[in-house]
């Protein structure tokens, strides 16, 4: 089966990652780093999608691919599934996961922690961290034939949820 | 004897295609594989006449020619595998098994960051690999 991976090893790399980018190769444009992460993203879930979808009948339908990113995407990658799905039907899906991997050893600064201004930044820096798995989920759906565009959000650590609009 | 396999993008744009012939028909055996991927649309588009199970990636034997057989695969990504043989009693399981080689080998193909998707895929590794499944199936059917 698939080769396993020291999890704190991802987690460093892609925290170290994430910091590079925002901090050494575009300090200041927080924009640009983003889609930057936002594009390594796309190209790992474009190339995990092949492999996961080995061996399993074409899928029919857009619900059908999106809930095999809840259930076996998410478990090989997160090794846990998407905990809530809502659709409106209409081509938006909302992924929660009430503990996000990635967002669940992250705590905010405790001198950022009072303040308007100070919430802001945390919120900011999390919010970059979110980028990797939303260029993730992108890249897997679209090499599944579905463009969209996905966004995140953290309603309350380590919980988030991914919002995918599938573009017409 | 296999003589020829293809993959074929989801634009039918050709990613890969290698004969195993001796004789210079290269060209006859392409010719073979493009007129294929107007089989393989029809099946994929009318998926009533199809006899295995729906949505299934393996599409089955597209066409018998007089002295080829034609069956394809499609994958969830709609890549089209193609592959041409020159047995003309094949059993389904060897074929299947074959093709589930095949994309294994693709996958790890696309995996190589130095990759480009949608281009043609020029790694040697995947040739060799190729090679590899395209001689362990002329054995199996042999046996």
């Amino acid at each position: 089966m698939g080769r396993e991976v020291s999890e704190s090893c991802i987690d460093s790399l892609v925290t170290e990652m994430v910091f590079s980018f925002c901090n050494r190769f575009y300090a200041d444009k927080s924009d640009l780093a983003a889609r930057r992460i936002e594009a390594i993203g796309y190209q790992v879930g474009h190339q995990l999608s092949e492999r996961y979808t080995m061996e399993r009948p074409r899928f029919s339908d857009h619900l059908e691919a999106i809930k095999f990113i809840c259930k076996d995407f998410w478990s090989e990658v997160f090794k846990k599934q998407i905990d809530n799905l809502k659709t409106n039907h209409r081509g938006t899906f909302v992924l929660q996961d009430n503990r996000f991997r990635w967002l669940s050893r992250m705590s905010v600064e405790p001198s950022l922690e009072t303040g308007q201004e100070g919430e802001n930044k945390a919120t900011e820096a999390m919010s970059m961290h979110l980028y990797f798995p939303c260029g993730i989920i992108r890249g897997a759906l679209s090499n599944l034939g579905i463009p969209c565009a996905v966004s995140a959000d953290i309603s309350n650590l380590p919980a988030c949820s991914f919002v995918i609009r599938i573009k017409a | 004897m296999i003589v020829c396999v293809a993959v074929v993008g989801h634009q039918n744009n050709p990613l890969y295609i290698q004969s195993f012939t001796e004789a210079d028909d290269a060209l006859k055996l392409h010719h073979i594989v493009h007129c294929s991927l107007d089989v393989i649309d029809e099946r994929v588009n009318n998926p009533k006449k199809s006899g295995p199970l729906l949505n299934e990636t393996f599409l089955g034997l597209l066409y018998p020619t007089e002295n080829y057989k034609v069956y394809g695969y499609l994958t969830n990504t709609k890549v089209k595998f193609i592959l041409v043989t020159t047995d003309l009693d094949v059993k389904d399981a060897d074929v299947r098994n074959f093709f589930r080689r095949f994309h294994a080998a693709y996958g790890d193909a696309v995996s190589n960051p130095f990759h480009v998707p949608g281009k043609k895929i020029t790694s040697r590794t995947f040739a060799e690999s190729v090679s590899t499944i395209v001689k362990a199936f002329g054995l199996s059917s042999a046996g």
